[in-house]
């Protein structure tokens, strides 16, 4: 007779797999139907959809290149803002903090991923976006947009709405889910590894940068593709500070729009067929690019990897 | 390569490489009067012990005795808790380096320490020893190279890595990693090397390599190793000291330790009565 345990064990092992097998579904699911929804449009605008910029539902005439791109920059202005503040935070949480302190600052800073994302566009478009238009583009305009090459990312008219208000309100948003995984990571350093480096006469910033960070940055890495990935996909908060407007425009400070934010929009709008099917290959896209850039974080942290061991 | 001369050294480093068969030797490190606490657990109580030149110590007792908490005073790892507090005097050079004004990274330069279990960095070989050395002097590369060459050579692991010094650290094994350790520890040419039981994650044939290793290393380097082990405390310490609760019960020459102590605790701990 077979020990009793095995048919437990069996059985556990179904569910797990089951567990699995559910989201893999889901997730095939998901991608199949919005590739076929948003098949009438690939295949009346072919493969060009993705680079045309044109958005013209009176004439019927749709191209994908403005939301990816208002996607991109967006995602990515809000990395480059949230990834240095979260190790920021993360670092002091850890090393620098006395405990008594860092509990409590933990949990604000938790407190900033539990405010609702339409909370931070109604703050962006009232509060953020006059502070943007009256100070921070007219002054970005006449200094940086005056450079040769580098201006062209910041000319144009200070309204405030735009892909770099959107950036900043995304990287606020983005802090406490990097920082919470940075933190968490950097606690789980074994203490001889971190005492080791101190006992060759360290700082405490030559043991975070040469010691605490090599030996997290798989999870440190994994953190930040979490945060861009919750940056590429964030509706509610682009909607009301990035303008929604289809027309491309190179500068941050223009008005643009992001595929979450143009599907949430338009929407209820689409009064055709090619237009609903337009959106719904917006939905196929952001699937695509959301795989794409994890992708790219496992062949970063790959190519990390090899650089750490040959 | 020389081996027993301590590259760019000069004058100081030659005179450090002499035979070290000085019975007499003074001490390196003078601890007068220290007490130790965890918050308001005392844990060392008026330890008064001196550490000779260019010998082993070698230090002894149950668990929870204090031996590793005195070994955390001689470079102020304690520092990097708020907690802990040292009060006496631990005399280097005439310096005391428990006070409040001393440079504790550069003292931790001058104070190595090799942990209980290996804790190799994650980075290559050869980075494993540079790092360590670059906190404290700029190096050209050929300098570098040689450095990295003369500390794994005098931890005997040249041979054994030599060809492989851009591999990650983390796949050597238990053994060679904490020579590892210990090649990182005297690359950045320290004066005192701190064992905080170095063996007790390892194997018998690695533990006698690095008990060699050891034997070797005394002739430049002042040496204090805590452990559990009754036989290799006699083996390497030229002086043994106890520990019970938090106090130094005896200190002395280890075979005088050994054969006849002066403590009936003493007797008892080393006849394994309890402990």
């Amino acid at each position: 007779m077979a020990h009793a345990g095995a048919r437990g064990d069996s059985i556990f092992g179904g569910l797990a797999l089951a567990a699995t097998a559910f989201v893999l579904l889901v997730l095939a699911g998901i991608a199949l139907s919005t590739l076929i929804g948003g098949w009438p449009a690939f295949a009346r605008f072919g493969a060009s959809f993705v680079a045309r910029t044109a958005w013209d539902p009176v004439q019927r005439d749709f191209g994908a290149l403005v939301p990816i791109y208002g996607t991109i920059v967006t995602a990515v202005l809000s990395m480059l803002l949230a990834v240095p503040i979260a190790f920021g935070i993360a670092i002091f949480l850890t090393e620098v903090a006395p405990r008594p302190l860092a509990g409590p600052i933990s949990a604000a800073i938790e407190l900033l991923a539990g405010i609702p994302s339409i909370i931070y566009g109604m703050w962006g478009l009232f509060v953020f976006v006059p502070f943007m238009a009256d100070w921070v583009d007219p002054w970005l305009a006449a200094s940086l947009g005056r450079l040769p090459v580098l201006g062209a990312l910041f000319s144009g008219p200070p309204l405030g709405l735009g892909m770099l208000t959107a950036g900043i309100i995304l990287g606020v948003m983005v802090v406490p889910f990097v920082a919470a995984v940075m933190r968490d990571v950097f606690t789980l350093v074994p203490s001889a590894l971190r005492e080791s480096a101190f006992a060759l006469g360290a700082t405490r910033w030559e043991v975070v940068w040469h010691v605490v960070l090599p030996y997290t940055r798989t999870a440190v890495v994994g953190g930040i593709f979490l945060g861009l990935g919750r940056a590429l996909g964030e509706t509610m908060a682009v909607t009301f500070v990035l303008g929604n407007a289809h027309d491309f425009n190179l500068s941050l400070l223009a008005p643009s729009t992001s595929i979450a934010a143009a599907i949430a929009n338009e929407f209820t709008e689409a009064d055709s067929a090619t237009y609903l099917s337009a959106l719904i290959a917006l939905g196929f896209i952001l699937f695509v690019v959301t795989f794409i850039v994890l992708v790219f974080a496992k062949l970063l942290l790959l190519r990390l990897a090899r650089q750490a061991g040959r | 390569m020389r081996q027993q001369m301590v590259p760019g050294g000069g004058p100081e480093a030659a005179a450090r490489s002499a035979p070290a068969a000085v019975p007499e030797a003074g001490p390196r490190v003078s601890i007068e009067a220290l007490d130790f606490y965890y918050g308001e657990t005392q844990a060392l109580r008026g330890i008064t012990l001196a550490l000779p030149e260019r010998q082993v110590t070698g230090m002894i007792g149950p668990s929870g005795c204090g031996k590793s908490t005195l070994l955390r005073v001689l470079n102020r790892m304690y520092d990097l808790y708020p907690n802990q507090r040292a009060s006496g005097r631990v005399l280097m050079d005439g310096e005391n380096i428990i006070g409040p004004d001393v440079d504790v990274n550069a003292l931790r330069r001058r104070v190595g320490m090799v942990f209980q279990r290996p804790t190799p960095f994650p980075m290559s070989i050869y980075e494993n020893i540079a790092f360590g050395v670059r906190l404290h002097e700029r190096l050209s590369r050929a300098e570098m190279d040689e450095r990295v060459e003369w500390s794994l050579t005098r931890a005997a692991l040249w041979e054994e890595v030599k060809d492989r010094l851009r591999n990650a650290a983390g796949g050597l094994s238990g053994g060679q990693q904490q020579r590892l350790c210990i090649a990182r520890s005297i690359a950045v040419r320290p004066e005192v090397i701190l064992l905080d039981e170095p063996t007790s994650a390892l194997d018998p044939i690695s533990t006698l390599r690095i008990e060699e290793l050891i034997d070797e290393l005394k002739r430049d380097f002042t040496i204090a190793i805590v452990t559990h082990n009754m036989q290799q405390a006699a083996r390497v310490a030229d002086q043994v000291a106890f520990f019970y609760l938090g106090e130094l019960v005896e200190a002395g020459p280890s075979a005088q330790i050994f054969t006849a102590p002066h403590e009936r605790r003493t007797q008892e701990y080393i006849t394994g009565r309890f402990g």
